[in-house]
Order: structure tokens, then C-alpha cells, then sequence
């Protein structure tokens, strides 16, 4: 594989494939730092701590049944499986899948301006996460 | 979106303000009637990818109104109701009645219109440029 466009990502949240309310997408996958600098240190010492990744969207809402909207509002405050596949097709070493439960801590159901469509930018935390190569 | 389709339904959304007439494309010349409007959709200008996965596309799509010629007070007064933002007359009105364009878009918006001449065999006449931005 080469580069790639990211214009083909599939969006997956449970069982319904939302990519085409979606116009950005990314996940960043992040670890604490903890510090461990001790007295006889001259420059500050770091382990790895935990993961502390998340994924964030820019979603079109849309309130029809079973659409984005009541598909996170009704989840705010539970988890959701999210997946995502940086190319749609086929999984494989080289185009990964990341599927993660999330905690939807937020969610935007109304964002009105004069010029725009209505969006939600929404960051949930990652509470677990698995890569796949197929 | 279908563009074919997007022009041709602007067409039928344009067709309920009554005398104006309307060409889903862009013609090679024009016949204006006095003290009536004539409106032609033009090409749409297309952004690919507004979202991911070819979901949808956005786009731009002028469209010209013109009416009888420069010097005539009527023609003026026909585009001042064609401009307004609602009423029997409005573009913008007749345009969102149905945002979906019967299903051919998600949505839309009459952005703007600009005021211009249009000079056709040599009579210049008095016109708007309205500017409609679709995701579909």
C-alpha cells in the first residue's frame, strides 16, 4: 500500500454504517506519561502509563429513525461500538480496522448557524480498543 | 446528486411563481417578454466528497433572472418581487419550499443574488445572478 487518500473511511457504530454523514474522522491513540524523575535525575524521566486514546467526528445530524442523531443521543452516557477502516473494503495488513468501545460522554443534537449544514464535532474516549489485520 | 436532475427539479421549483419563464439549461439566446422574467439555471460547480466514502457531494448552482430591458421602471419592479425573500413571487421561497428538491438533494440554500446586465442582441437587460448551494 501507498499513500492514500482519507476520503474513503468507513465509519462503523454498532451495526450501521454512517461514513456518509461523516466529514471528518480521526482516532488518536495517546498514552499517559508518568513521571518517575527521581532526585538524582538531571533531565525529567517518563514511563508509559495507560492508554488514554480517543476518536473524534464531524457529523451531519439528521434526526430520521435510526439516523446519527437518535443513534448517539440515545447512547449518551453508555458505550458504543465504533469501527473504523481507513480505506472501505476489505480488512488486511494493510488496511487495518480499529474497532473500540466508546463512551459517549457528548453528543450535539442541535447546532444551528446561517450558513451551514447542522453538524455535531464530538471527541468520545476510548475505553477499548482492538486492531485488526483481517 | 444528479445534476440533470438537480437543474430539472430547480426548474419545477421556479415554475410556481407565476410568468416567469424558466430553461433548465443554458440557451442560445433569449426571447425575454416585456414586463416578465426569464430564468435560466445554469452548471452546477461541484466539490467532491463533502463527506466520506462518496457519501455526498456539495454544490454550487447560478442561476440568472433577467427581465425586459434597462430603461423600462416595470422590469425593475419585477426583479424587487423576484428578490424578495418571501412571497408569491420569491426565488429564494419558491427554491427552499422543498429543500430536498423532491428527494434530488439532502438540502439547500439560496445563498445570495447579485445584480448585473445581461446584454443579448445588443439590448441590455436588468438581472439578478442567484447563487444556490446544494449537499446531495
Amino acid at each position: 500500500m501507498a499513500i492514500f487518500m482519507g476520503n474513503k473511511v468507513a465509519v462503523i457504530v454498532g451495526t450501521s454504517t454512517i461514513s456518509s454523514f461523516v466529514s471528518t474522522v480521526s482516532l488518536n491513540r495517546e498514552v499517559e506519561a508518568v513521571t518517575i524523575t527521581a532526585m538524582n535525575d538531571n533531565i525529567q524521566n517518563m514511563v508509559g502509563g495507560v492508554e488514554v486514546s480517543s476518536v473524534s467526528m464531524e457529523i451531519f445530524n439528521d434526526f430520521a429513525a435510526a439516523s446519527v442523531n437518535s443513534l448517539f443521543e440515545d447512547a449518551i452516557g453508555s458505550k458504543l461500538a465504533i469501527k473504523l477502516i481507513p480505506v472501505t473494503g476489505t480488512v488486511s495488513a494493510t488496511n487495518p480496522s480499529y474497532s473500540m468501545s466508546c463512551l459517549i460522554t457528548q453528543w450535539t443534537p442541535i447546532s444551528g448557524s446561517t450558513d451551514s449544514a447542522a453538524t455535531a464535532s464530538v471527541t468520545f474516549p476510548v475505553t477499548a480498543l482492538t486492531k485488526a489485520t483481517s | 446528486m444528479v445534476p440533470s436532475t438537480v437543474r430539472t427539479n430547480l426548474k419545477t421549483a421556479l415554475t410556481a411563481i407565476t410568468g416567469l419563464r424558466v430553461m433548465d439549461y443554458v440557451p442560445d439566446s433569449t426571447n425575454v417578454p416585456t414586463n416578465n422574467a426569464f430564468a435560466v439555471i445554469g452548471q452546477l460547480s461541484m466539490n467532491y466528497d463533502y463527506t466520506l466514502n462518496r457519501g455526498f457531494d456539495s454544490a454550487t448552482c447560478n442561476i440568472i433572472v433577467m427581465v425586459g430591458r434597462m430603461s423600462e421602471k416595470d422590469g425593475q419592479s419585477r426583479l424587487d418581487g423576484l428578490l424578495s425573500s418571501s412571497g408569491s413571487t420569491s426565488i429564494k421561497a419558491a427554491i427552499e419550499a422543498d429543500k430536498t428538491l423532491s428527494g434530488a438533494v439532502q438540502t439547500l440554500r439560496v445563498v445570495s443574488a447579485s445584480p448585473g446586465t445581461i446584454t443579448s442582441a445588443s439590448i441590455d437587460y436588468l438581472s439578478y445572478q442567484y447563487s444556490v448551494e446544494l449537499i446531495g
